[in-house]
């Protein structure tokens, strides 16, 4: 999958994040530079911050299509897409919401959490596999 | 709470856009479809339920800096772990 340089830098939920419905508008920025990892941290609340991963770079086989169901709600069809991470004291034994990822449109910073109707993609796969 | 009786084929309008209907009754499973605009999300409250907890458990893991964070995954790619997403 190829990025595009540019990347909006605030991400606005059109609807509520599950358990954090008070917060709608994060800001949005890379925490590496090979654009693997990403900081979601919200406006309303700083010190809730969540941390977003490119899957390809860690579960090459997860490709699920949402483009065209999210069209709709997004406004376009033009997302990425990226997995939320639940991190203890590291990447080593983090992990992964395959159930529900995070999709943006690329232009707009419009984002929804989707929950995927696959009942067998965990919401908690570990990172790396160990 | 409202509590009604409906057959097979019968619906249940929530407002004036949100229609429910029921579509088999088998034993105890009831198959229901749901019709609502997009902006009313609908899920299972189970899997509805367990995404909350699950974003929860994500924000509350903020121990680990963007730093420390950014120069794990560094390394990583140096190993030859993950590869560009």
């Amino acid at each position: 999958m190829t990025m595009t340089a540019e990347r909006v830098q605030q991400v606005r939920f059109v609807e509520p994040l599950p358990g954090f419905a008070d917060d709608g508008t994060f800001t949005f920025s890379p925490i590496d530079p090979d654009d693997v990892l990403f900081s979601l941290r919200s406006v309303q609340h700083p010190d809730i911050r969540f941390v977003l991963a490119s899957p390809g770079a860690f579960f090459p086989d997860y490709a699920p299509d949402v483009a065209t169901l999210l069209a709709g709600v997004l406004g376009t069809d033009d997302v990425e897409l990226l997995v939320m991470l639940t991190i203890g004291t590291g990447l080593a034994d983090a992990t992964a919401n395959l159930r529900a990822p995070i999709v943006i449109a690329r232009s707009t910073g419009r984002a929804v959490q989707v929950i995927l109707e696959d009942a067998l993609l965990p919401m908690r796969a570990p990172l790396l596999g160990l | 709470m409202l509590i009604l009786t409906r057959r097979v084929g019968e619906n249940v309008i929530v407002g004036d856009d949100i229609v429910i209907s029921v579509i088999e009754v088998r034993g105890d499973a009831v198959r229901i479809g749901i019709q609502a605009p997009r902006s009313v999300s609908v899920h299972r409250e189970e899997v509805y339920i367990e995404l909350q907890k699950a974003n929860e458990a994500a924000a509350a893991a903020g121990g680990a800096s963007d730093e420390s964070l950014g120069a794990a995954v560094k390394e990583l790619r140096r190993d030859g772990g993950p590869s560009k997403g």
